[in-house]
């Protein structure tokens, strides 16, 4: 597949590198093509596939562990009787 | 706050909004809030402030358009105005020298990171909580916007009020503080070339 097929492919024609396109991804920005073109890309590039998978890894355990607890009970019901008390 | 295009409501309209479109937002909010002061008290009440100024501001709110992000850039807001100086940083670094390290050859070194998915399966939540935290605010704020609550990149730039480019690199960068703070965990925990 040449690099004019790379749906990253930037509009200069400039070659995209690995690390690009794994930001692409990473940041949720890539179309439906980019994420097929990377899925493809990964099952020859070992270290694009380490790097996506230690990504995945280090997400999914920021959402497990950092999404942080209980809001405290009180909370809602006094900004309810302040926006009441205004309004 | 835009003020081209203020929306009117009744007072009924009003609690509606706020009821039905903000509050759904509570646990976001309070984790964004905690995320960015790392003390629960300061949290409290800045989500409590925010929750305010979005009621009272509520006509420059325009219905049908992204309440979450709309709140949580008046979180933000609130954070650097009231809160940023007397909030807890760990580790405190220079971001200007953090942003010239992470500009320069080093970036690309990601893809060669020797951190590896083994030494995280071990972790628990403090490691990795504690890692997010030790971040610069600036990194960890990205991190949190984008990882934990899936905003993109043109929401994260308005949030953030800087350009999508700056979104961009930061982000980039916050990854890799984030993997040498995993990295620096895992060599503690004796996992060689982690």
């Amino acid at each position: 597949m040449s690099h004019l097929d790379n749906p990253f492919s930037k509009p200069s024609g400039e070659k995209v590198t690995c690390l690009e396109m794994l930001q692409v991804i990473l940041d949720g920005e890539a179309t439906e093509e980019q994420h097929l073109y990377f899925k493809k890309h990964m099952d020859a590039c070992m270290p694009c596939y380490k790097s996506f998978e230690l990504d995945m890894q280090i997400r999914q355990l920021i959402k497990s562990k950092c999404c942080g607890g209980q809001v405290p009970d009180d909370l809602v019901e006094r900004i309810k009787s302040q926006v009441n008390s205004i309004s | 706050m835009e003020g081209s295009s203020r929306s009117h409501y009744s007072e009924k309209e009003k609690l509606n909004v706020f009821n039905n479109e903000f509050l759904p937002h509570i646990n976001s909010m309070y984790n964004f809030g905690y995320r960015l002061t790392l003390d629960e008290d300061d949290a409290k009440d800045l989500v409590q402030d925010t929750y305010m100024k979005a009621y009272r501001f509520i006509e420059s709110f325009q219905k049908g358009t992204n309440a979450k992000a709309w709140l949580f850039r008046i979180l933000k807001n609130s954070f650097i105005n009231d809160y940023r100086k007397k909030s807890k940083e760990p580790n405190k670094v220079d971001y200007q020298e953090v942003e010239s390290y992470y500009n320069s050859d080093d970036v690309d070194r990601q893809i060669t990171t020797d951190l590896r998915v083994e030494a995280l399966q071990n972790m628990i939540g403090d490691e990795i909580s504690n890692a997010l935290n030790a971040l610069d605010v600036d990194f960890r704020t990205v991190i949190i916007l984008a990882d934990l609550e899936g905003f993109k990149y043109d929401e994260m730039a308005k949030i953030l009020d800087i350009p999508i480019g700056t979104v961009r690199s930061r982000l980039h960068r916050a990854r890799n503080l984030l993997k040498d703070k995993l990295s620096e965990y895992a060599k503690k925990m004796g996992y060689k070339n982690a």
